[in-house]
């Protein structure tokens, strides 16, 4: 049988001003009808460039050197623009990561998945629509026909994706290209995506290349395995033998930056006083002033209601919850830049809320955002961004700051040099080093991290978390871990608060997760976490 | 810089202001004569080898005057759109950062005067402040003022929320050093490129103001004024309009063509 697709000995270059930069090498893969290969790597791995290869659209500096890849019979490097134009979501669909961006905002839903179909097949509109209304029913959502008139800024995220699929398998394709489809959603809605994409793939015989960085969850959806590593593949076999033994070093460190909650990260919990006590904490956005009221303006919106916890010193508290859950609302109460009712305590100081902190409160908490290219000032070299917190919080002097910066650099691994550059000149990693650099200039006793891996790669990400246990160990910093990470949270947290719609409805020792009287929603969360 | 230049958009642009800034810079020392001498003997004359772009309708050479008028055609462009980035930048900024009451009323008043266009509104303020080049310099600022506003305003707004001005924030920064090494920064690089695509336009309505009588006054050599002085001898010596007008095109090309290829070089969103 005809592969549904071959690359054949295929190299990838870009042409950039210090010449031909070499992205892909020698890629051979095979990908039969109905079967599932999934292609790992981290970040700059070549991945994404291999899928733009795929479906030619690259970029107008890229170089192709060698080899061929081939559809079926087609050999699509030989192809005319017209024919590639007709093939694509005819023979080749694709689902993105961020469904909110593949789908044209202007466009009702149905007509955009009815327009695929009426493109590449002879239907009548009504036709079409019908068979659209069947196909999304198919992906679980649940009333068909309202979603169809909806704009997509009008259903959830996990709907817009399941749209997307519907329109990436509406033609019956040859083969789908899947790009970390799973990434821009929460834990329990990006479990229902990847049962659907089993089911899906059960019915109808179709291809898949599934991109990912995650090994481990490749290896739940996939047949075969290819891990590429330096834009070459390292290692290609059956998906559960990658995982159970994997043979090249690419697929060990992969493997091991899958965060495994039976490998515990955290030490005991201390057992020391209370650090931040949080009581009855509830914010609400976009309160209307009087005359906003009486113009009829919308009422306001609750986003974290009576939340109540505590924090020991040392301790880490790991924060869980769909995004809008309200986890980021109340890192902002904490830091002061939202003003909140309740109480809160922290460090033996009472405040009621909110508006601006003392001097104190701010050195001793600190924030950690979750996208360094937001939390770092791009026109600011990295010497001022460390160098601030250092003038505000230890009045270092002037002649001092520099030899303290780069002590910092120092502390979270980065080489003296880099002080003089800016955010733009480091790595997604590198920039929140820095950022986690500037967190902990004055040795704070609490760090609040908000979502701070989840724009890194798997990688990335193991080596940050290595990094902060070992800051936190060093500073007998608390911290305050927000994700959506389960395993990760398991693995880190000493205990966990979940939040479900702005109220806080969980907490208890990581180690209790499977516990008998756990709430619904945790229970719904561990399970997506497992699939 | 070596990106913008492969630009052909950018390479024509910039030749064009290298050729403005050489005859704003040396104009005057370049002119083959004065530029207000009389040459009785040779009254609208077409190009010839001695006098290289022609005369005019009192035999003054268009060459000298053209070169000499570069520098105060050019300059009132330059300094209308700066004074009036400086005081709309000023405004937007201070409009973005507060917010609330303050936002709302000056944004309110910059919204009718964005309705006026920018000519007509020049001309109300030339009317009411008198003639004279100075005047129509700050005319222009003035109706430059909202819409530059308008544009820093924005972009403020878009910036007040980013995480690295709430750290900064959360970390207790005064208000000046979040508002000028924060902020600003980070705002200047539209409104960089606002600016320089309106000089183009305030030499074509320095222009438009000398020709309607209303800016520089007689003799000077205003480009505007020329082509307004020369325009009845048109049928009989086109140079005397055609090489003002060329002049005015080229700096307002010229200025155009840099600021889209500045544009599209520094917006994130058109790079590709």
């Amino acid at each position: 049988m005809t592969a549904a697709l071959r690359i054949s000995d295929y190299a990838l270059g870009y042409r950039t001003r210090r010449g031909v930069t070499p992205a892909l090498r020698g890629i051979d893969l095979a990908i039969a009808p109905g079967e599932t290969l999934g292609l790992v790597g981290a970040s700059g791995s070549g991945k994404t460039s291999l899928a733009w290869a795929i479906l030619r659209l690259l970029p107008g500096n890229a170089v192709e050197n060698a080899g061929g890849i081939t559809l079926g019979h087609d050999a699509l490097r030989a192809m005319r623009p017209r024919e590639l134009t007709r093939l694509r979501g005819r023979r080749i669909g694709m689902v993105f990561q961020d469904p909110s961006t593949s789908l044209n905002p202007a466009m009702r839903l149905g007509d955009q998945v009815i327009e695929v179909m009426r493109r590449h097949q002879s239907v009548t509109r009504e036709a079409a629509a019908k068979h659209a209304e069947a196909l999304l029913e198919r992906t679980g959502l649940r009333d068909p026909r309202a979603i169809m008139r909806r704009f997509p800024h009008e259903v959830s995220g996990g709907e817009k994706q399941r749209v997307v699929i519907a329109t990436a398998f509406a033609c019956r394709p040859e083969l789908i290209l899947f790009d970390e489809p799973t990434t821009a959603l929460d834990v329990v809605t990006a479990g229902q995506i990847l049962a659907l994409f089993a089911e899906l793939k059960a019915e109808m015989p179709v291809a898949a290349l599934y991109i990912s960085h995650d090994l481990g969850l490749v290896g739940r959806i996939a047949d075969r395995v290819a891990v590429l590593d330096g834009g070459q593949i390292v290692e290609q076999g059956p998906a559960a033998e990658v995982l159970r033994a994997p043979r090249s070093a690419a697929a060990r460190r992969l493997m091991d930056a899958v965060p495994d909650p039976a490998h515990r990260l955290a030490g005991p919990r201390p057992d020391t006083t209370p650090l931040l006590e949080v009581r009855d904490v509830s914010v609400t956005y976009g309160r209307p002033g009087a005359l906003g009221r009486l113009l009829g303006a919308p009422a306001a919106v609750t986003a974290a209601r009576e939340a109540t916890f505590a924090v020991r010193a040392g301790e880490t508290l790991g924060i869980v919850g769909e995004s809008g859950s309200g986890k980021s609302t109340l890192a902002r109460a904490l830091i002061g830049v939202a003003a909140y009712t309740g109480r809160v305590r922290f460090a033996d100081q009472d405040r009621v809320g909110g508006g601006a902190m003392p001097p104190a409160w701010r050195r001793d908490l600190q924030i950690i955002f979750q996208n360094p290219d937001a939390s770092l000032n791009p026109r600011h070299r990295i010497a001022t961004i460390l160098g601030r917190p250092l003038r505000l919080y230890r009045k270092v002097d002037r002649a001092q700051i520099r030899t303290a910066t780069i002590g910092m650099l120092g502390e979270v691994g980065l080489p003296p040099d880099y002080a003089d550059r800016y955010p733009h000149e480091l790595s997604g990693g590198e920039k929140q080093r820095v950022a986690i650099a500037r967190a902990f200039a004055a040795s704070p006793r609490l760090v609040i991290c908000d979502e701070v891996t989840s724009a890194l790669d798997m990688v990335v990400q193991a080596d940050i978390v290595r990094l902060l246990l070992a800051l936190q160990a060093r500073h007998g910093t608390a911290c305050l871990f927000i994700t959506h990470d389960i395993a990760l949270v398991r693995q880190m947290a000493h205990r966990i608060l979940v939040m479900y719609r702005g109220a806080v409805v969980d907490q208890f020792d990581a180690a209790a997760f499977n516990a008998a009287d756990r709430h619904g929603y945790t229970r719904q969360l561990l399970a997506a976490a497992h699939g | 810089m070596r990106d913008l230049l492969r630009q052909p958009n950018f390479r024509v642009g910039f030749c064009l202001l290298l050729i403005v800034a050489i005859a704003v810079a040396f104009g005057p020392a370049l002119a083959p004569y004065d530029p207000q001498a009389f040459h009785a003997q040779a009254r609208l004359q077409p190009p010839s080898a001695t006098f290289w772009l022609g005369t005019d309708q009192f035999g003054r050479d268009l060459l000298s005057r053209v070169l000499t008028g570069a520098r105060p055609t050019v300059l009132f462009g330059l300094g209308a759109t700066a004074a009036g980035v400086a005081a709309g930048a000023l405004i937007g900024l201070v409009a973005g950062v507060s917010g609330g009451w303050v936002d709302a009323i000056v944004m309110r008043i910059l919204d009718g005067l964005v309705a006026v266009p920018d000519l007509l509104f020049a001309l109300l303020i030339v009317t009411i402040l008198g003639n004279g080049a100075g005047n129509a310099l700050l005319a222009v600022a003035v109706a430059f003022t909202p819409g530059l506003a308008r544009i820093t305003r924005s972009t403020v707004l878009s910036l007040r929320g980013r995480d690295y001005v709430v750290a900064a924030r959360a970390r207790g920064e005064g208000p000046l050093w979040i508002v000028l090494c924060e902020i600003l920064p980070n705002a200047m690089g539209p409104v960089i490129i606002e600016a320089t695509i309106r000089v183009a336009f305030a030499v074509m309505i320095g222009a438009t103001l000398g020709f309607l009588g209303l800016g520089a006054q007689p003799p000077s050599t205003e480009w505007g004024l020329m082509v307004a002085a020369a325009r009845q001898y048109m049928a009989r010596n086109i140079w005397t309009v055609l090489v003002p007008s060329v002049a005015i095109a080229m700096v307002a090309m010229g200025f155009n063509l840099v600021g889209d290829a500045l544009r599209d070089r520094l917006d994130p969103r058109a790079r590709r």
